[in-house]
């Protein structure tokens, strides 16, 4: 579905690259998290993935990203907006509408897509997304939480097989970032949607992805299923980046040498971790 | 330092009520306040700077009565550091920024150049004095902030959401930071919806909920507090829901943060280990 | 006045109007007032202009605007006021002397002016209040053939203006928490005053406009040829409405 081969990029009058000779491939239906420290590149890869990159924002760029077989150099961020929906951190400079209605058919009136198509997709899209109560509603009645999640609707407004997030749940509330986390393993599990979000919460990627990419400094450094990258410790505490508590503690064990099991996510794993290693004592 | 009584707000269009509130904070304390969004915690810290007057009730800072004192002059007994230092930076060296506050006051050119160097130092920006601050990284501009109201030499320190928006080891930095200054006495509180963060920092800790208080106590007996917590859409933090499956054993009884528990884990198991087990 | 320009959902006959309806209605309220060049029949059409904003539901948004507007007419009033000295006297602004003579032309040309003034500009709140942005760029783009990009970008910046004054006050309280004073009589200590406001404003301005732009890229914004999910008909009601305009305006003409 995605395919990136040796992508480097380079922003106009910057000296160091962005992206560094970056090479991803990720499958159809993925859940796929990115993480890393400021500066990482995490920003510039979602925008090498909607097409906002090259054409939009300029410098130089090398290598070659297909979404859904579609070269991104050959084919305007419009073609490519088929494809791949973006939903970014500020929930205020995406919006462009005062309806919900007229957000979610914005991306469709662009794409110069027939009235009546239009409609069915706004009601399409609000039930893919839960908030179908919200069709009436006026933008700037809306919470962050809600706002979002019109941006994620608008963005899957035009069916496509990718959504790319970049921070959504940046300016929210825990319970905000639950709801927009849940919406998209919904659109995920029921609709086949692959997944790229980037995110600073660790803890939350580690309960929804499958799949965690570390970057720092325009680099890949890590790349496979959550839980051995949340394993790799030194590396994430060396470029710092958090781990959901319970991780370093069974970092810390380990280092020890007070566990050698895998390591846990969530509270429950953790508890089996801990009554191991208390259990110890016995010997 | 702080004393809150029977502070009542109401906005405008009515919204947002802050209703009856009665807090008291100490020097020195560390304090959290916690709670939804909605609940009314930006209220409450616009009501301690005069931002907002109340309602019903006054709100003295270090004696100080918020309604009859200007904003510019409660500003030397309390700082607010905002959740987007873009919003305040406006000069062209990290220096004026600094000094920015201090020049209201009719101190001494040559004594504002001292305190600002100390403001500078204590954020670890005393390098960057001429540098341009919107040259710099975001972290390194929420210093930048964090200096310019350091330099007020204010008692208390108010945080708004100081994780919020930072990656991790950016807003690890401002809560070092923060930390060392409450050592050294300054009051802090702070707001967050960030457990782990409440967990790792605060000593004391009070929730709100729809405008009213509805938990106030140390860190220790709010995080016990899980069915008022629920309502307000907080969950407590990781280390504590691990250490309460084993208090029924005796373990871990007064830990909040994994590295606590680490350490009693470690003392338990005798020092005996310290080879790989096989 | 932040609100000034927002819209406010109600479900009244006037929102209900089409927009080319109502910026009919500004043109033909402009029209009558000119036409008239007596003080009470222009103040009649002020009175109208209030209560179709009462029938509305917005009178208590609108209602700030217009008071700014009377004040202001206030100003024009007394400026001109004292330049007409023909007709009769009827008194002397300062008593037992023979400076500011009002005379009863005077205050006639005077009160046409304000309510004039008044008048016409407070269609405008009501305009923008019970027309939805959207509504208004789709009427901008198919009958009055203005390029979309154009329509869109003046809308924008209209809708932006709430959110750009939100940012003005956390910038104005964060600097004020900062021990930032602004009072100052000084006018030109005013204008230094501003700095601090305006720069966060204007970087924010700024970055806010590029994540839009990155965000309607994405979306697709200005590929190609366009379609509008609005359809905004003319309803029986629009041809009322007009009709009752342009017989008002006709009866006007011959008074």
């Amino acid at each position: 579905m995605i395919s990136i081969k040796g992508l480097s990029f380079i922003y106009n009058d910057t000296k160091e690259p962005a992206l560094n000779n970056i090479n991803i491939d990720i499958n159809e239906g993925e859940f796929v998290g990115i993480a890393g420290p400021t500066g990482a590149g995490k920003s510039t890869l979602t925008l090498c993935l909607n097409g906002v990159i090259p054409h939009f924002l300029h410098g130089d760029f090398y290598g070659e990203v297909k979404v859904d077989g579609k070269d991104t150099v050959d084919n305007g961020c419009a073609k490519i907006a088929y494809s791949v929906g973006s939903v970014f951190q500020d929930p205020e400079a995406q919006i462009v509408s005062t309806r919900v209605e007229d957000e979610i058919a914005f991306g469709l009136e662009n794409l110069n897509i027939p009235r009546i198509e239009i409609a069915e997709r706004i009601k399409e899209s609000l039930e893919m997304t839960g908030i179908s109560e919200l069709r009436d509603y006026s933008t700037s009645q809306l919470s962050g939480g809600q706002k979002q999640r019109v941006a994620i609707a608008s963005a899957i407004a035009l069916r496509p097989k990718i959504l790319v997030l970049d921070e959504p749940t940046s300016e929210l509330d825990p319970k905000g970032s639950l709801d927009i986390f849940d919406t998209l393993q919904r659109l995920n599990r029921e609709y086949n949607i692959t997944i790229v979000v980037v995110e600073q919460k660790i803890q939350l990627l580690s309960e929804y992805c499958s799949r965690l990419v570390i970057m720092e400094k325009g680099n890949i450094l890590l790349d496979g299923e959550t839980r051995s990258v949340l394993a790799d410790q030194e590396t994430l505490q060396r470029i710092g980046v958090s781990a959901p508590p319970v991780t370093r503690l069974a970092y810390m064990l380990k280092k020890e040498g007070l566990y050698q099991g895998g390591f846990p996510i969530n509270v429950e794993e953790a508890y089996l971790m801990v009554s191991k290693v208390l259990s110890e004592k016995s010997r | 330092m702080i004393r809150i009584n029977n502070l009542s707000y109401r906005y405008k269009n009515g919204n947002n009520v802050l209703k009856n509130l009665n807090i008291s904070i100490k020097s020195g304390e560390f304090a959290a306040i916690i709670g939804q969004n909605g609940a009314g915690k930006t209220t409450l810290l616009k009501n301690l700077n005069g931002l907002l007057k109340p309602t019903n009730g006054h709100v003295l800072i270090c004696g100080l009565d918020t309604s009859k004192t200007k904003t510019s002059v409660l500003a030397r007994k309390i700082g607010f550091l905002f959740q987007n230092p873009d919003h305040q930076i406006f000069c062209s060296t990290v220096f004026d920024e600094i000094a920015f506050g201090l020049k209201n006051t009719g101190i001494s050119p040559n004594e504002i150049e001292s305190m600002v160097y100390n403001a500078a130092k204590k954020v670890g920006l005393e390098s960057y004095l001429k540098h341009d601050p919107f040259s710099l990284s975001k972290g390194q501009r929420q210093r930048v902030a964090l200096a310019s109201v350091l330099a007020m030499e204010t008692d208390i320190l108010v945080l708004d959401e100081p994780t919020t928006g930072q990656d991790y080891s950016e807003g690890l930095e401002i809560m070092e930071i923060v930390k060392e200054l409450n050592k050294h006495g300054k009051t802090i509180v702070m707001v967050t919806h960030d457990m782990e963060l409440v967990a790792q920092y605060a000593k004391r800790v009070i929730v709100l909920m729809k405008g009213t208080v509805i938990e106030d106590g140390t860190t220790e007996e709010v995080l016990s507090k899980e069915k008022s917590l629920a309502q307000s859409n907080l969950k407590p933090p990781q280390a504590y829901l691990l250490a309460k499956k084993f208090q029924k054993q005796g373990f871990f009884k007064n830990t909040y943060t994994v590295e606590d528990m680490f350490e009693e884990i470690i003392s338990y198991l005798g020092g005996e280990q310290n080879a790989c087990n096989d | 006045m932040p609100a000034m320009i927002e819209y406010i959902q109600k479900d009244s006959f006037f929102h209900g109007l089409h927009p080319i309806t109502k910026i009919l209605w500004t043109f033909g309220v402009l029209i009558m007032s000119f036409l008239f060049s007596t003080p009470l029949p222009i103040f009649v059409i002020l009175l109208s202009n209030i209560l179709i904003a009462v029938a509305a539901g917005i009178i208590k948004q609108v209602f700030p605007a217009i008071k700014a507007l009377f004040l202001f007419s206030l100003l024009l009033i007394a400026f001109q006021i004292f330049f007409v000295t023909e007709g009769k006297t009827l008194f002397y602004a300062i008593p037992f002397t023979n400076i500011g003579k009002v005379t009863d032309i005077g205050l006639s040309l005077s009160l046409v002016m304000s309510f004039r003034m008044v008048a016409t500009v407070s269609t405008i709140p009501i305009l923008m209040m019970t027309t939805p942005m959207t509504d208004m760029v789709v009427v901008l783009v198919e009958k009055l053939k203005i390029p979309f990009k154009f329509a869109f970008m003046f809308i924008t910046a209209l809708r932006f203006i709430p959110t750009l004054l939100g940012e003005v006050e956390q910038i104005m309280q964060a600097q004020m928490s900062r021990g930032y004073n602004s009072d100052t009589k000084n006018p030109f200590k005013k204008i230094i005053i501003i700095i601090p406001l305006a720069i966060p404003l204007l970087v924010s301005s700024i970055k806010k406009t590029e994540k839009m732009a990155i965000s309607m890229e994405a979306r697709g914004f200005a590929s190609g040829p366009r379609s509008y999910y609005r359809k905004i008909m003319m309803k029986k009601a629009d041809y009322a409405a007009l009709f009752v305009l342009i017989a008002a305006i006709f009866l006007t003409a011959i008074v």
